[in-house]
């Protein structure tokens, strides 16, 4: 009786972790098919359906606009939030909870209440249809992400090294730049993956800011997957499955430098 | 008028106390990006839901059928989609706990492979295997226990499965955090006093746990009610939620006024389930040390 609950329990559990892998799991395969359709197993093999996409110019477009919107969320996020999160960490000051609530919010926000909102306010702007649109919403997506990793890390500083450079002489910034910074960077720097994919792989709200000529590779895709599921779009996951398996592997690799 | 070197260290230390901190310097940037970018724009979605000032946009939403419907089919679905991800999670968050360290390592892996794909791809992904010609399909056709495709995409079957498999990690997390620091010797105390396993568990590990089930139903039903890529990728307009109808009253119908409404009432909504997150959390004493 008790032998038999444990297999159940595990069979239970193997089952779950084959349904978190499956859909991950098909997706690269099934890019090399030759078929003109979607099939798995994958009939024969062939980069065709690479070469399809890299060799659009559209899809080269997309990737682009992808690239550039993304890193400079990124850049801007990391730097707007790490200041925030080492003012939250190293100060007691009235209204500390708001702001750190303020600065989390945007993770709790519906993105759909978040895009129609940008919209009506970016197009009184004149933000929309432009990159730096895509990259001021992405940023409000990215900060808390940063907020969270740079807190995370200064939390594992010795809280006594700052003071002890000031009581040497060392100048504010001195420190910031020598002590501080050394030391939260693996935060600094996982927050800034957090930001890169969270911006790399955005589609709602960049669905109500992008045009044709400022759309993204999430866009591209939305529109693959609603008019036509071909070989192609597999191909794209494929390469995005990848490009995210790198930034994973990569704030680990971070992660691990800090000890 | 003279100034009295007393009225000069009274003035100074004013000045003094207006002097902004340096955390102050730290912490505007970003307080003014998120309150032109972030709260800026919701505040005027609350504006242009209220044209003069008046309510008639909810007033069309509170009256009319089919805003109703929709925001009542949201709640059904995030609802049994809750159900099913903690009923999911529970177990899988039990292996992670206390399965031993390969377990534990291999469980992660498998979570967080997911985490880390797109949204949309693993959408992509659900229409490619539930389609009539796709792998499920041709699996329950291969052992027998259907002779002809079933649809599941395009139904809300299709969206519940695409939802689950993006909530599951959410709901897992908190659990496990729970879940690792129970005592397992409990178990064993309650079964030395002559327990049955069930009776244990009911009586003993399950209450234990009650904080991360709370924390994870709440984090996932909170998240399901705002969920627009899946519903819209694997659902039938029929079972619209409100995130589509949300985009559609600006895409479509160009009604912005009720658009706007309806995103203040998601807003409301999904704030009132995170309250409700953190009473839960603070009622049963989760609140972790020196965080705000």
């Amino acid at each position: 009786m008790d032998r038999l609950r444990r297999v159940l329990f595990w069979v239970v559990v193997g089952l779950t972790a084959v349904f978190l892998l499956l859909p991950t799991l098909i997706t690269v395969p099934m890019s090399f098919t030759t078929t003109s359709t979607l099939e798995f197993p994958p009939v024969g093999f062939t980069f065709e359906w690479y070469g399809k996409v890299i060799g659009a110019a559209d899809w080269r477009a997309a990737l682009v606009n992808s690239l550039v919107v993304a890193l400079a969320a990124a850049i801007l996020a990391t730097v707007i939030g790490t200041a925030a999160a080492l003012a939250l960490h190293a100060h007691r000051f009235p209204g500390r909870t708001l702001v750190l609530g303020l600065l989390l919010s945007p993770m709790v926000t519906p993105v759909i209440v978040l895009a129609v909102g940008m919209y009506m306010v970016f197009s009184g702007w004149g933000l929309v249809a432009t990159r730096l649109g895509l990259v001021l919403a992405h940023t409000v997506l990215a900060i808390p992400f940063v907020v969270v990793s740079v807190l995370a890390s200064a939390r594992m500083v010795n809280p006594s090294l700052a003071p002890a450079s000031l009581g040497l002489g060392a100048s504010r910034w001195f420190t910031f730049r020598r002590v501080t910074l050394p030391l939260i960077m693996p935060g600094v720097l996982s927050g800034a993956v957090f930001a890169f994919i969270t911006s790399w792989d955005e589609v709602v709200i960049a669905l109500f800011l992008a045009d044709v000529r400022t759309r993204t590779v999430p866009i591209m895709i939305w529109n693959q997957v609603r008019t036509n599921l071909d070989p192609a779009t597999a191909a794209v996951a494929a390469i995005l499955i990848v490009l995210s398996a790198l930034g994973v592997l990569l704030s680990y690799k971070i992660r691990e430098a800090r000890s | 008028m003279t100034v009295s070197p007393h009225d000069r260290s009274v003035l100074a230390k004013a000045m003094g106390r207006f002097r902004p901190p340096p955390a102050f310097w730290l912490i505007a940037p970003s307080i003014l990006f998120l309150a032109f970018f972030f709260v800026f724009p919701l505040l005027k979605l609350v504006a242009i839901s209220l044209p003069d000032g008046s309510v008639e946009y909810y007033r069309q939403i509170f009256t009319t059928p089919i805003f109703l419907r929709v925001i009542g089919e949201t709640f059904r679905v995030s609802l049994i989609v809750t159900v099913v991800t903690v009923a999911v999670a529970y177990p899988y968050a039990f292996a992670m706990a206390h399965g031993g360290r390969a377990a534990l390592l291999v469980l992660t892996v498998a979570l967080l492979i997911p985490f880390w794909v797109s949204l949309l791809l693993r959408s992509f992904s659900w229409i490619v295997l539930l389609q009539n010609t796709g792998l499920i399909n041709d699996f329950l056709i291969a052992t027998g226990l259907i002779d002809r495709p079933i649809r599941l995409i395009r139904t809300p079957l299709g969206v519940i499965i695409g939802m689950v498999h993006i909530l599951l990690p959410y709901a897992v997390l908190p659990l496990y955090t729970v879940m690792k620091k129970i005592d397992l010797r409990l178990m064993e105390a309650s079964s030395i006093c002559g327990a049955s396993w069930l009776r244990g568990f009911a009586r003993v590990y399950f209450p234990l746990s009650l904080p991360g089930v709370m924390a994870s139903a709440i984090l996932a039903f909170t998240l399901a009610l705002g969920f627009y890529i899946t519903p819209a990728l694997l659902g039938s307009p029929r079972d619209m939620m409100i995130a589509q109808m949300i985009a559609g009253q600006f895409n479509e119908q160009l009604n912005f006024g009720l658009g706007a409404a309806l995103a203040v009432v998601l807003m409301v909504l999904t704030a009132l389930a995170f309250g409700l997150f953190g009473a839960a959390r603070s009622a049963l004493g989760m609140r972790r040390k020196g965080e705000a």
